[in-house]
């Protein structure tokens, strides 16, 4: 019948305007993300060998690592900075971690003011990160 | 029979019109003022409720909530949007046609508040009750395709230019069903006078007795105002914004508030002419009216979020081969039915 869909169409958007809706009140309100979400980087600083396998794999060249030797002659991890301007959190770095210290998280609030915070120093993330647990620690 | 509430406004216009004595010139013009004052005043806030309730409206047929910032629920963001509005720069582009493009806007806004003037908001509550309100509704809104030309031709930029030659062809096209879906209306009530109109509804709407008419009214007077989805004029996806491209601030604003303006129009026709305009029990007429307007108001807006734009060819054809022969055909009915009512009935109606 002639005008068949458009009484459908009437019905189904009079149907949707009593329907939960399904806005997100955002900042009152953080959305659960899945949790393989690749949004943010994480890395667990006594996990990594500074082996610098990541920094190879990635195509971007977002991660830049030094490393020194301790006293047993045993190379240790004193830089590790990722360039996030540049980074895509494709996961290839995390998947190329041999001890698997390098973790995508689902954190994505990383919007800055200013080009040089895009250069994220994951030792110190890492540290100011320990700091927070145990304080929670303390007050739990 | 005086309702609760109903002749509150006539009360407020008879203590005005007294407080001038014996003077009645001083005091018509002074009631001509209020009067107009009035309508403006009635159509703002109707065009505020109306864009909130447009984008509500939306929204929730979208699933989302919409507006949901300021005042409560989101209400208030019209206040927002004004003030935006009224705060942007005026800014002229280069090379338009400088009067003709600031004038656009104003005559379109013009023409919409002087076709208010015959529409009964409630019971005698016409602002000036024309024998022809019928006629004059319809003559005055066909110029309102003057300045959307004007504001097209003004900007001297292609696609304004294109919406301006499109509404053209669009609204001439709209405009004969139009009238004709009203003339079945006049055709029964043998006059043009809106109130009598209203009056002659007391025991049945035309809706009823004119069901054709009132499908094609409504969707001639949306291609009139060139709602979705007769919105070619201003089609975004295919040239910008149409004939208000290169509007912005309060000019825009300007435009904006007549195409609401228009809506209210309309609804308040379809109110008046097929719905019963200010009749209704208990409540008083100018709620009742209010009511009918809100219920058209969200029927078009309906049909906006529903449907998607028509191509112009189709727009054409639809116009010519469909609508036209359909108003035609209900004249010709309403006549046949006029004349066996009155063969039944003789002496009954004109
Ligand atoms: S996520 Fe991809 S782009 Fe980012 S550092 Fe790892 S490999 Fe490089
Ligand atoms: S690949 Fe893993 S262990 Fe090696 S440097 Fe990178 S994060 Fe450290």
């Amino acid at each position: 019948m002639f005008g068949k869909g458009l009484i459908k169409g009437l019905g189904i958007t009079g149907k949707h305007l009593f329907n939960r809706k399904v806005t997100e009140f955002y900042p009152e309100q953080k959305p659960v993300l899945p949790p393989r979400t690749r949004s943010s980087m994480y890395l667990d600083v006594p996990k990594c060998t500074a082996c610098g396998i990541c920094a190879n794999t990635c195509p971007n060249n977002v991660i830049t690592i030094t490393s020194g030797k301790d006293e047993n002659n045993k190379r240790v991890l004193t830089g590790y900075t990722m360039d996030t301007g540049r980074c895509l959190f494709c996961g290839l770095c995390t998947e190329a971690c041999p001890s698997k210290a390098l973790h995508t998280t689902t954190e994505f609030e990383n919007a800055v003011y200013v080009k040089d915070e895009l250069l994220w120093d994951m030792m110190k993330k890492y540290k100011a990160d320990a700091s927070k647990q145990e304080e929670g620690k303390d007050n739990g | 029979m005086p309702q609760f509430g109903s002749d509150i406004f006539l009360l407020i216009a008879n203590w005005i019109r007294g407080l001038f004595g014996a003077n009645t010139y001083a005091a018509d013009v002074v009631m001509d003022i209020v009067k107009f004052i009035m309508i403006y005043v009635v159509l703002v806030l109707a065009v505020m409720v109306f864009v909130m309730l447009e984008r509500k409206v939306c929204a929730w047929m979208q699933l989302r909530v919409g507006p949901n910032r300021l005042g409560p629920r989101g209400w208030g963001q019209i206040i927002g949007d004004m003030i935006k509005l009224m705060g942007k720069e005026d800014f002229r582009p280069d090379n338009v046609d400088k009067w003709p493009w600031a004038l656009a806007p104003m005559f379109f806004l013009g023409i919409t508040i002087m076709v208010f003037a015959v529409l009964p908001f409630g019971r005698g509550m016409v602002p000036v009750d024309l024998d022809l309100g019928i006629f004059y509704i319809l003559a005055i809104s066909a110029l309102s395709v003057l300045p959307v030309v004007t504001a097209g031709w003004a900007s001297n930029n292609k696609y304004s230019l294109l919406g301006g030659m499109r509404s053209v062809a669009q609204m001439i096209s709209y405009e004969i069903p139009l009238v004709f879906s009203l003339l079945g209306v006049v055709m029964i009530t043998q006059t043009f006078k809106t109130s009598a109109i209203v009056e002659a509804q007391q025991h049945v709407w035309f809706v009823l007795l004119q069901p054709i008419g009132f499908v094609v009214y409504v969707i001639a007077a949306m291609a009139e105002i060139n709602r979705a989805p007769f919105d070619l004029i201003e089609a975004e996806s295919e040239f910008g914004c149409g004939y208000f491209t290169e509007y912005s601030g309060l000019r825009f604003g300007l435009f904006y508030l007549a195409e609401y303006a228009n809506l209210f129009l309309i609804s308040a026709v379809a109110a008046t002419v097929f719905l019963g305009g200010w009749q209704g029990p208990f409540l008083p007429g100018w709620l009742w009216f209010a009511i009918k307007v809100l219920f058209m108001v969200f029927l078009i807006m309906w049909f906006r979020w529903t449907f998607p734009r028509f191509r112009v060819d189709q727009l054409m054809h639809f116009g010519w081969k469909v609508l036209l022969p359909l108003s035609l055909a209900n004249i010709v009915l309403t006549g046949v039915g006029i004349y066996v009512y009155q063969l039944i009935f003789p002496g009954i109606g004109g």
